[in-house]
């Protein structure tokens, strides 16, 4: 730690400036005797002035000496000698400009002593946020930066000052550091953080006195990320000079701690994104080499079914086998669909297609799974044209169709409602049952990945909940928005999606 | 129940459902010839009388759309292709090289005869050079003589390229005829690929001649494709 330069300033100005007077003086009387004129006395004196402006600190011992100075020529060298009285009253003159002339000599001196003084504190100052700034920058964990902090505060405002780091919730770190000598630092415990954190927010955001230190919390984007740590008797006097550095550490380690959260989201967010794309891939590749061998399995247990009479017992068993692997079949398609549509960047062959064209595709390859089941529709009479992924949206309806007739009696209406909002600019489709509706915890959830209802459905088959996540993905694809929820006008639920009707061009306009 | 005397080539990688389709169709009357390439079955078109083949379109050696094209430079044989269910394109490039329908895995065995029986009947009827007067689908008669389309009895209201259309679809009925194919039949060949133009006749013939447009009996529409008419 820098030390300063002289303990008992007022002492050495005093002994200084009395110290130059006699030097002057004792020069002056060799002066006379060699014969030198008395101008140059009078100048010895102003030296001596300014030697005392220069080495004291503080502008009152220059002026001091410069009176001291004037006394002291007028006393030991005007006639008569060694008296305040002056024979000649042009000497009157001579002791004022000499006042005048050591006044200003002096205060311009100490003034410079000042300023010099100051820009070099500024530049230790900006020297020491410098040093802070490249350490902080190279520090990739929390408690380094309560570590540097730390030492950059004592080492520029000679204090014992420590750092404490708040987490990403706000709660501040179990032990702090603080520098107890250069090059060494200790670590101690926080105490009652509860406490602790109150205590910081009831100062305000402003510099306050807590027990044994003078507490200065730093602030982030979102609330307090630190405090920095004065002893109290150190710190009680600091002025605005000090404070000021104070504000510009904590800006820096504000900074430093959101970078450090930042690295930490984004290498999360890339390992998340990682493990997704591998997770995608794997299912993607298992599917797909599980499609040839499922269709294989169907049409060999098809032929089974075929070669024998309804009644045999191998006619049921090769129809479970048949059934199963029909289901399984569904389900691998399900889940390759899914993985296509959340590989990034999705890609979308939107064409304009026919709406009563795709419903009735999505009717038709309901009517192959469930041949027994009657939909009923309604499409408005005019045509309506819409972008999209023919296939993709065709898949969609199969998807809800297929939830809503595994939910409802077959007795009990299954209907796809097709509507043209005008005041949105998109094409509302609608899936409608009166089955036994969602249960409210399902609500809300219903749309997510492998999420599944803890009801059994109809026929006790479930699926891994991906149909309606699927559904999800694509009209999100697409622009659009799906919810689900019960009916009101009964019982039953709805299934609701919407697609914008895009105007690409606006050809013909006129004026 | 016809007795079919056709040899089917049926071309397939995948040994399950190779011998699967193999069975279907010999359980029908069919005669089978299987292949387990692109390069055996070609081998096995020169040697053997094949009279339809059965091709899938995810071969290890040689490309699907490669079969089509040499076979359909010789002859009008009949082609089904198969496929997996995300390969409209491709379906669709098959049809337009020559394939005569297609089927998407898994499919059924009912599926898959009822599809060689309409692709045989339409080879056989297009072979004699003489064209029918009327065709019958269902409960929809078409009179190309007298230019006239009944529902149920009761005349529709055609346009010319409506009837036009209608005259397309029942002549091959139970086949899928590709948007392109279509609109080569309708327009003519310098009209382009205006889809659109397409679908708005279609959804005016649909509003016509169907009950419930959006529940069709007769016009179906394959997504990505194009469209079939019923078979019956």
């Amino acid at each position: 730690m820098r030390k300063r330069i002289c303990r008992y300033p007022k002492a050495a100005g005093t002994a200084v400036g009395v110290l130059s007077l006699v030097l002057a003086t004792a020069l002056g009387y060799l002066f006379r005797r060699v014969g030198f004129s008395e101008t140059n006395i009078v100048l010895l004196y102003i030296l001596s002035v300014l030697i005392t402006a220069t080495l004291a600190d503080g502008y009152v011992y220059g002026i001091l000496t410069s009176v001291g100075a004037t006394l002291a020529y007028n006393y030991f060298f005007t006639d008569p000698c060694y008296s305040l009285d002056v024979d000649n009253p042009g000497y009157i003159v001579t002791f004022v400009i000499m006042t005048i002339v050591s006044l200003v000599t002096g205060t311009l001196t100490s003034r410079m002593r000042q300023i010099t003084y100051d820009a070099r504190r500024r530049e230790e100052e900006t020297l020491e946020l410098y040093r802070l700034t490249s350490r902080l920058v190279t520090v990739d964990e929390i408690q380094g930066i309560g570590s540097a902090v730390a030492e950059s505060v004592s080492r520029f405002l000679l204090c014992h000052g420590a750092c404490v780091c708040f987490d990403g919730d706000g709660i501040p770190m179990e032990c702090f550091m603080q520098q107890i000598e250069e090059g060494r630092q200790i670590r101690r415990v926080l105490e009652d953080r509860e406490a602790y954190v109150r205590r910081i927010g009831t100062l305000g955001g402003k510099w306050g006195i807590v027990d044994e230190f003078c507490e200065y919390p730093v602030r982030g984007e979102k609330g307090i990320v630190g405090v920095i740590r004065i002893p109290r008797q150190e710190g009680a006097g600091f002025q605005e000079g000090q404070l000021r550095f104070l504000d510009s550490v904590a800006k820096c380690m504000a900074l430093a701690i959101s970078r450090i959260y930042s690295l930490q989201n984004q290498m999360k967010s890339q390992q998340e994104m990682t493990q997704e794309r591998y997770r995608g891939n794997l299912l993607r590749a298992i599917s797909h080499d599980l499609r040839t061998p499922l269709s294989g399995i169907m049409g060999t247990s098809e032929m089974i079914m075929k070669m024998s009479e309804e009644e045999d017992p191998r006619y049921q068993m090769a129809e479970g086998i048949w059934k199963d692997a029909g289901w399984l079949h569904s389900l691998v398609e399900n889940i390759l669909s899914l993985t296509r549509l959340q590989s990034s960047p999705v890609v979308l062959k939107k064409e304009e297609e026919l709406v009563e064209e795709i419903v009735g595709g999505a009717l038709e390859q309901l009517r192959r799974r469930e041949p027994e089941r009657e939909i009923e529709v309604d499409v408005p009479e005019e045509m309506l044209l819409v972008p999209m992924d023919g296939r993709l949206i065709m898949q969609t309806l199969v998807n809800l169709l297929d939830n809503a007739v595994k939910h409802t009696p077959p007795e009990k209406e299954v209907r796809i409602t097709v509507e043209k909002d005008r005041e949105q600019d998109s094409v509302v489709f609608k899936v409608s049952d009166r089955g036994e509706g969602i249960a409210p915890e399902d609500l809300p959830k219903i749309f997510e990945t492998f999420y599944t209802s803890g009801l059994k459905a109809a026929d006790a088959r479930k699926g891994i909940g991906l149909g309606l996540a699927i559904c999800k993905s694509i009209v999100q694809a697409h622009g659009g928005r799906i919810i689900a929820r019960n009916r009101n006008d009964g019982p039953g639920a709805e299934f609701i999606f919407s697609l914008p009707v895009d105007c690409a061009n606006t050809e013909g306009e006129e004026y | 129940m016809t007795q079919y005397h056709e040899t089917i080539l049926v071309v397939e990688d995948d040994v399950q459902i190779r011998n699967f389709i193999a069975f279907a169709v010999k359980s029908e009357g069919f005669l089978c010839v299987t292949a387990g390439n692109g390069q055996t079955a070609l081998k096995k078109l020169v040697s053997e009388q094949v009279d339809m083949i059965l091709l899938d379109l995810g071969l290890p050696d040689v490309d699907g759309m490669e079969v089509i094209r040499r076979v359909r430079e010789w002859s009008e044989l009949p082609i089904l292709v198969v496929s997996a269910r995300d390969q409209d394109k491709e379906k669709a490039a098959a049809l337009d090289a020559g394939a005569d329908d297609y089927l998407t895995k898994p499919f059924s065995a009912t599926e898959l005869l009822a599809r060689i029986r309409v692709a045989l009947r339409h080879f056989y009827r297009n072979g004699p050079p003489k064209t029918q007067a009327v065709y019958q689908v269902g409960e929809l008669t078409l009179d190309m003589e007298k230019h006239v389309v009944l529902s149920e009895g009761n005349p529709l209201h055609l346009t010319p390229m409506e009837f036009n259309l209608m005259a397309l679809f029942m002549k091959n009925p139970g086949k899928v005829l590709t948007t392109s194919y279509i609109i080569k039949e309708i327009w003519g060949g310098s009209y382009g690929s205006d889809t659109q133009a397409l679908r708005t006749l279609m959804a005016g013939l649909r509003r016509k001649v169907e009950k419930a447009p959006a529940k069709p009996r007769y016009l179906f529409t394959e997504v990505g494709v194009g469209y079939r008419m019923a078979d019956k």
